[in-house]
């Protein structure tokens, strides 16, 4: 009984321990034993605890959970392959010969297309999230922390970058190159990285100078050293926000593509292309177009509840929100009976 | 003023030309080079090699470059490679048609957010706030060809109230009445993008000025709430807003590529798909330079405009911030 208590005592201390590796706690050493019950919320908690109060963003997470599990689990879920032409069951009506969503023109099941897309989906808006966030930490970072000619041409190639219509570069590079998943996450990762490159030489300008960098600078801490343990930390979360909703942009800008038929190609599948299939064959199954779209937008809509939800959480202001509703609310019945 | 134009307008030169060297970089990173594209795979090497000295493609690069960048500045944008058309002659009268569609939709969206967005900013979390608010939400998820797509299955499809796609009728070609009916489904479409950030920012921006001190001021003195919005904030939070519309502007020629190729709007963004399929690399690099160099100056003017508009901004400093 006790040694059942003990374990599940540790096992539940390690875990914040572990989290509090990765973001800086002042208040907390690491060394000293830490009983979880008189134990100060991190940083991490207080998010948490903020965002789970938030309904939209917990429906966002709910949503997006259940569109990895079904991507992760696809195969399992249906027994159709998605690329299976049969001609014999093209058109189906839902629910007609074990084709839960029915099939498409060329007799391939609705559903599984479905699924396997959301596989795509996902791993694009992830991977080019993550990659724009290396490419505009690396960049910012370098230009907020050293400044002078690494600033300036840091700058100059984020107002190119900003200057090209987006669309056409992406189109343009997936025309040379070819459409493969990965220029496509390569070249969307390359036209999305310069909001957080901003944010990040930003933080370091205001940060670069405070003391205790100028501390770690004075015992000999190298520049990455600094950039990457001391002052990356304080950008963390605002660029945790901002990929989140990168995530969403993504995933919108891989349906565009697709639909345009210069991203993902048949046998493969993806909404966008599913899309502009169902464009073609509007008059003679109207229903077709429903259905990826629709998935379409409720994940991004569930991303953007959560990066949303993050930023909530984030905001010092956020609590301030309801009681200063509340403060105005009292002023106005104030002045009335002033009047 | 005019030291910080000077430096403006040199900044901006500069971007342009790297933009320049970007996409002629990219088209020539192409595997097998634009001949690759242009001549059926089983001729001989010599051909290919004949052809390519026609082009001027046996050249160094930089010379190449002196030379396609010194067509482009006397406005010769290259031939197609089918046909060999002039591109510069194909080019206008597709951003003609874009700015049509993309400035309906503009007007549409600007006359119902500003005013909407003020509305807003002086009603917070009531009801118009958060209809708003989910509309902003929409906006930003849905996907515009997707709406298109929608809107074409219920009002041309279903109930038959507007054509299905295309510029005019046939035989109706100049018809201001047939354009307008063939705009309305297209510029609800862009409209929605456009309305959910106008929207935000035009409220943003009012309440940030609303929480100033000289409204306070304003209020105190006794004058008169409406007085307040329309005459004492609105003329602060507008500059922001007219900030925005000039980074906007260059939207009007390169934002509707999606919404024109579900509408088949003949216009620049679906005329770009269109020949990055048929590999037209002198079309796509015109048209990539043309909308970055429209974008470069939209900004340009932009700040120009920011500091015509506001005399608080101080010039000269480092991007000129507010007082």
């Amino acid at each position: 009984m006790s040694a059942d208590k003990s374990q599940l005592h540790t096992s539940h201390a390690t875990e914040p321990l572990g989290l509090s590796n990765t973001i800086p706690m002042p208040s907390l050493d690491p060394q000293t034993p830490i009983t979880d019950s008189k134990r100060p919320p991190g940083p991490w908690q207080i998010l948490w605890k903020k965002f789970s109060h938030n309904p939209y963003a917990m429906i966002g997470l709910v949503v997006l959970l259940f569109f990895v599990v079904v991507g992760l689990l696809a195969p399992f879920i249906t027994k159709y392959d998605p690329a299976a032409i049969d001609l014999m069951f093209a058109n189906l009506q839902p629910g007609a010969g074990g084709h839960l969503l029915g099939t498409d023109e060329l007799g391939r099941d609705i559903l599984s297309r479905l699924l396997f897309s959301t596989r795509i989906s996902l791993l694009i808006g992830f991977s080019v999230a993550l990659s724009s966030v290396a490419i505009g930490t690396v960049i910012g970072a370098v230009s907020g922390y050293f400044g002078g000619w690494a600033d300036t041409i840091s700058m100059r190639i984020v107002d190119v970058m900003n200057s090209v219509p987006t669309l056409f570069l992406n189109i343009l590079v997936l025309a040379i190159f070819g459409s493969q998943i990965k220029y496509m996450i390569l070249i969307l990762a390359l036209t999305s990285w310069m909001s957080i490159a901003r944010l990040v030489r930003g933080t370091f300008l205001q940060l670069r100078e405070m003391q205790y960098v100028e501390a770690a600078r004075a015992i000999g801490v190298s520049s990455w050293g600094i950039i990457f343990r001391h002052l990356l930390r304080n950008a963390s979360f605002p660029i945790i926000v901002n990929a989140t909703l990168m995530v969403g942009g993504a995933i919108l800008s891989e349906s565009a593509l697709s639909y345009l038929g210069l991203g993902i190609q048949a046998p493969a599948t993806s909404w966008g292309l599913m899309l502009s299939n169902a464009q073609e064959f509007m008059l003679v199954d109207p229903k077709q177009a429903l259905y990826p779209g629709l998935c379409i937008l409720l994940v991004v809509l569930a991303v953007n509840f959560i990066g949303d939800g993050i930023r909530d959480a984030l905001d010092p202001r956020q609590q301030a929100t309801k009681s200063r509703r509340r403060l105005d609310q009292w002023r106005k019945n104030y002045s009335k009976s002033e009047n | 003023m005019t030291e910080y134009l000077i430096r403006r307008v040199l900044q901006s030169v500069l971007v342009i030309f790297l933009i320049t060297v970007l996409t002629f970089l990219l088209i020539h990173a192409a595997p097998g080079g634009p001949t690759q594209v242009m001549l059926s795979p089983g001729l001989s090497p010599e051909i290919f090699k004949q052809q390519a000295k026609n082009l001027g493609l046996d050249q160094p690069i930089p010379v190449q470059y002196v030379r396609w960048i010194g067509d482009m500045v006397q406005g010769d944008l290259g031939y197609t490679f089918k046909n060999h058309l002039a591109v510069s002659g194909l080019l206008w009268p597709r951003i003609g048609n874009t700015f049509i569609l993309m400035g309906a939709a503009w007007l549409v969206s600007l006359l119902i957010a500003i005013p909407w967005g003020i509305y807003n900013s002086t009603k917070v979390y009531g009801l118009s706030d958060q209809t708003a608010s989910f509309i902003s939400y929409l906006g930003f998820a849905l996907p515009t060809f997707w709406f298109g797509i929608l809107l074409q299955q219920w009002f041309s499809l279903k109930l038959n109230w507007f054509p299905l796609s295309d510029m005019y009728s046939r035989g109706h070609e100049g018809d201001i009445g047939d354009l307008f009916m063939h705009l309305v489904l297209p510029v609800t479409v862009l409209s929605l993008g456009f309305l959910a950030s106008y929207m935000k920012y035009a409220r943003a921006s009012m309440l940030e000025v609303l929480d100033q001190d000289y409204i306070r001021t304003a209020r105190a003195k006794g004058v008169k709430e409406r007085k307040v919005v329309f005459h004492h904030a609105l003329r602060n939070a507008l500059i922001p807003i007219i900030t925005i519309l000039g980074l906007d502007l260059p939207i009007l020629v390169a934002g509707a590529a999606l919404t024109e190729n579900v509408f088949n709007w003949p216009g620049m963004g679906r005329w770009f798909v269109e020949m990055a399929s048929a590999r037209e690399y002198s079309v796509l690099m015109a048209v990539t330079i043309v909308t970055a160099v429209m974008v470069v100056i939209g900004n340009l003017l932009a700040d120009i405009l920011y500091a015509v508009v506001d005399p608080r901004v101080k010039l000269g400093k480092q991007g000129g911030g507010t007082a």
